[in-house]
């Protein structure tokens, strides 16, 4: 019986693999693109043989720390499947986009992005809270080097505040943790399911708080701008695809199963700030000067929807935010790949220098004004159907909080438009007026290609996704819609 | 006629094994000047694997009591005279590729052995007394050692300054000692529990030398507000023993505190327990804020290891099998992390040729990539990420706190954790700064190949401690047994 740990394994082995031997860097690359390309295809396996009402499956539970009653206990279900199957995807791409680049000292940092990619899977795998929180951290120590080696001048600031932020959310939730483990009843026990509804108010919050910065949701997201300015962009892209997307679904897979009276009673304070979260970014991102602004404020404005989605606390609300989370992981990575090829390209990311780009540049328009139509949720896009799904969620909650909504989705279409129109339509100006006319082609494209092209497959065909993640967000749910009386 | 106690020979062999080692290489560094060194190190790793030999030999013996009831041999003891013997090994390696061991190589590994030897006794020490003769064989030895580079300011200032304030530490010890002995009529940590438990704890004389025990043990450690000897004595002490002190010290220290505060003291807990949380809450916050500020790394280090110390005070204000468990386990873990790194500075200054500060090692990641990501998991292993051990002794710790209903130091551990990243994250910063190539590249030099043995041996411990730490857990909770609070 082939299990989900060996999804975990591949890329972690891969990753120590090419640390240690000193591959030529080309050879390194591509190794590295092949593996990942292998387990994006464990990964479709895994989506065919999968059960959408079985609950979890592809299980593995073995003891691990004996004495501390630590298991390692991995296991998914549609809505952690639907997150790995967008990680592998991306990890992908960002691994193509690596080699097109050609980043020096390539066999550590495409270790790296691996290494990433297998604690990434292990926090949305993980049905113990030991395994779950040496994902949830451990994956800063990848992302913490990549950072500060191949990171942008700010990067020190950066990596402070990136690490600072989500250190301190991880450390206080290891408390909570802790407390579960420990007071469980026959000796310690640190399985998920034997922590259900046994924690008290503190330790909700000490995992609200670790979830809320990951995400990040307003007002904890101070780490995110330096952090996605700063990055690679292909470590951009895991970022913001991704590693951002392992605290949302915290939120669904974790912290609301697990604690579904407290969930029930505090719903409102997220939505409150999630509600001020999308607002507040998506106002701002329509201020920013350069695309990596535009995408970072944008992102934290969707991710405030996304946990406003989960804290509906209904069955629409949940399979939205999930559909919603993959929807935005594929916008903004490929976002990021295409400002951050602008940038290679033009050596600068600031509007005042781009303008007119669409001119002689067909591939590029093309695509950037797919993703920007998709990022504003045109009708027929899949993140249409998924925001409708939050937004509905919304106005069952409140006729009010749908208005409200609504207002929020109405500024992203004026923040993606005016990207678009800065970068494609304007003038040709500043240093974008000098260059030579490359398109977006070959190694590039190919890196972000794909990442379009599911999008489109996604809007044509959104029940693919959705019927598998339908019963699976439904269960998660279930319980703390039952305490909120929903 | 003086009637000579019996002596279990065999129990006390991991102990007589390395004075054994150290007595002979003494004599026979005189005849073979020059060749000190080789014949220093294999004389001091036969030592320190004979004593472990024995020490894990007699791991499943019985604990007894030896040289009328002065040593206790328990598991506890076993697992100390182990670790102090890796600490003593890793510190060969480091050493060895260094100048002074070409000159005064036996020495220096006899020293070295003699400090193992009175490690391995205060773990054993089963009254004031033995601990007292422990603690000064080896403080003595250790600030020889500290002061062992006779040609650098910086070590005769550090091993001058160990001395005098290690030396008002044992005095106070002493003082604290000598009143126990006036109202119970006892060294012996068990006669002086039987005696406080049935006479209580109101006693004034009593109280006065629990607080005197306390801060001499406190000096030893070096928690604040008596932590004012560790950064200058581990800046100018020679970086190998630097490292062995913030390791094997630190597990010395912390259990002759945990043998007289829970097997002695257990009934003066509410003398000392509300004492050590005020010590580790200020020690946890301003060692690392103090860390902060510093660029040299040494010092850095230092105070990070003062900030160290305080957490470990948790599981000893906790007690109980958790807390004891805790903090065995902590000390092991913390053993290679701190080797480990001060080993990669030793790298670093012969590469450099000078101090390591954080303006030397901007880009120096670059030269030396094993050192460098060996260094990175070191840090982080100090700060407890996932993956190194580090993170399964802060797991445990704070597991205690949280068990033990003090979940709130626990917070407190957490805000002193996030600020040692400050510094953490500055070391590493600064390794892999692009702007500045280092450019520095020393030649293979003798010596270098058993400094990256050591490198790779602790990054290997820290990482396989990390991800599969169930046999050590059990070991630490076994010897946590051999504390009356363990069991």
């Amino acid at each position: 019986m082939i299990t989900i740990s060996i999804l975990i394994a591949v890329p972690a082995i891969a990753a120590v693999v090419l640390l240690v031997v000193p591959f030529a860097r080309q050879a390194a690359g591509y190794l590295a693109l092949l593996v990942s390309l292998a387990v994006l295809g464990g990964v479709i396996g895994f989506i065919y043989r999968f059960e959408p009402s079985a609950g979890y499956q592809f299980a593995d539970n073995v003891s691990w720390i004996e004495p501390l009653g630590v298991r390692w206990h991995v296991a998914v279900n549609g809505v952690s499947l639907a997150m790995i199957a967008v990680t592998a995807l991306i990890t992908t791409c960002a691994l193509g986009f690596a080699l097109w680049a050609k980043r020096d000292r390539s066999h550590a940092s495409a270790a790296l992005i691996l290494m990433t990619e297998a604690f990434l899977f292990l926090v949305f795998a993980a049905r113990d809270l030991f395994a779950f929180y040496v994902g949830f951290e451990g994956m800063l120590i990848p992302l913490l080097v990549l950072l500060v080696v191949w990171g942008g001048a700010g990067r020190k600031f950066a990596t402070l505040q990136v690490i600072a932020y989500t250190a301190f959310g991880a450390l206080l939730m290891l408390l909570g943790i802790l407390y579960l483990g420990l007071t469980a009843p026959n000796g310690p026990n640190f399985d998920m399911a034997a922590a259900i509804g046994r924690g008290g108010d503190w330790v909700f919050f000490a995992f609200a708080i670790a979830f809320a910065i990951k995400s990040p949701l307003f007002p904890l997201h101070g780490w995110v701008l330096p952090a996605y300015r700063e990055a690679s962009p292909e470590v951009a892209a895991v970022l913001s695809g991704v590693a951002s997307k392992a605290g949302a679904f915290a939120f669904l897979a974790v912290l609301v199963p697990l604690f579904p009276a407290q969930a029930a009673t505090y719903a409102w304070v997220f939505i409150a700030l999630g509600t001020i979260g999308f607002l507040w970014g998506s106002l701002l991102a329509f201020r920013q000067r350069d695309g990596r602004g535009v995408v970072a404020y944008s992102s934290i404005a969707q991710m405030s929807f996304i946990v406003l989605g989960i804290f509906l606390l209904s069955d629409r609300g949940a399979t939205g935010a999930t559909f919603q989370m993959v929807n935005h992981a594929l916008v903004s990575a490929a976002l990021f790949l295409v400002v951050g090829w602008l940038e290679t390209q033009v050596g600068s990311g600031s509007f005042s220098q781009l303008g007119g780009l669409a001119r002689r540049r067909p591939v590029l328009a093309t695509v950037s004004i797919i993703l920007g139509m998709a990022a504003l949720a045109v009708p027929g896009s899949s993140v249409f159907a998924s925001e409708f799904l939050i937004m509905l969620g919304a106005f069952e909650y409140h006729w009010w909080l749908g208005v409200i909504v609504s207002l929020g989705v109405v500024l992203a279409a004026m923040y993606m438009l005016r990207w678009i129109s800065a970068i494609l339509h304007d003038r040709e100006s500043g240093l974008a007026g000098t260059l030579n006319p490359l398109d977006l082609k070959q190694g590039a494209l190919m890196a972000i290609l794909p990442l379009v092209l599911v999008l489109i497959g996604l809007s044509i065909v959104p029940a693919q996704l959705t019927d598998r993640v339908d019963a699976s967000a439904q269960a998660l749910m279930s319980a703390a819609a039952e305490e909120a009386g929903r | 006629m003086i009637k000579v106690p019996d002596v279990n020979w065999l129990a006390i062999a991991p102990m007589m094994t390395l004075m054994v080692g150290a007595f002979v290489l003494l004599l026979l560094a005189s005849f073979i000047r020059g060749r000190d060194r080789g014949l220093g190190t294999v004389v001091g790793l036969i030592a320190l694997l004979a004593s472990a030999g024995f020490a894990i030999n007699l791991w499943s013996e019985p604990a007894t009591t030896t040289m009328a009831g002065a040593l206790q041999i328990d598991q506890l003891t076993q697992v100390v005279t182990v670790l102090i013997a890796g600490c003593g090994i890793l510190t060969l390696l480091v050493a060895f590729g260094w100048n002074r061991m070409r000159e005064n190589g036996g020495e220096f590994v006899a020293l070295l052995l003699l400090i193992a030897a009175g490690m391995d006794l205060i773990a054993a020490s089963n009254s004031f007394v033995t601990l007292f003769v422990a603690l000064e064989l080896f403080s003595l030895s250790l600030y020889v050692l500290c002061a062992f580079d006779g040609k650098s300011k910086a070590s005769l200032e550090s091993g001058f300054k160990y001395l005098v304030l290690g030396t008002i530490g044992s005095m106070v010890l002493v003082y604290g000692a000598a009143f126990f002995y006036g109202a119970t009529g006892s060294f012996g940590f068990e006669a002086i529990n039987t005696a406080l438990s049935k006479a209580g704890s109101g006693d004034a004389l009593v109280i006065l030398g629990t607080v005197l025990v306390l801060i001499g043990l406190a000096f030893k450690i070096g928690v604040m507000p008596f932590h004012m000897w560790v950064a200058d004595v581990y800046e100018g002490a020679p970086t190998s023993v630097t490292g062995f002190m913030s390791a094997a010290t630190k597990i010395a220290a912390f259990v002759a505190l945990a043998r007289v505060l829970l097997d002695a003291l257990p009934a003066m807990r509410d003398t000392w327990a509300p004492a050590l949380i005020i010590i580790a809450v200020v020690t946890m916050i301003l060692g690392n804020i103090s860390a902060l500020v510093q660029t040299n790394l040494k010092r850095m280090l230092a105070y990070a290891s003062v900030g160290a110390a305080g957490f470990g005070l948790i599981a000893i204000i906790l007690g109980g099998a958790a807390g004891t468990r805790g903090l065995i386990f902590y000390l092991a873990a913390y053993a290679p992390m701190a080797i480990g790194a001060f080993a990669v500075i030793s790298l670093h200054e012969r590469d450099h040729k000078g101090i390591a500060t954080l303006d030397s090692i901007r880009g120096w990641g670059f030269d030396r990539p094993v050192a460098a990501v060996s260094m990175v998991v070191f840090l982080l292993g100090f700060a407890g990420f996932p993956l190194t051990v580090g993170f399964i002794g802060k797991f445990v710790v704070l597991g205690s706190a949280v068990e033990g209903n003090h979940a709130w130091l626990g917070v407190v551990a957490v805000v002193a954790s996030v600020v040692s990243l400050g510094y953490l994250l500055r070391i590493i910063l600064a390794m892999f700064d692009r702007g500045a190539k280092s450019g520095v590249m020393m030649a293979a030099a003798p010596g270098m190949g058993l400094l990256n043995l050591a490198i790779v041996l602790c990054l290997a411990l820290v990482l396989v401690g990390g991800i599969l730490p169930g046999l050590g857990l059990d070991w630490a909770a076994d010897a946590a047994k051999s504390l009356a609070a363990g069991r």
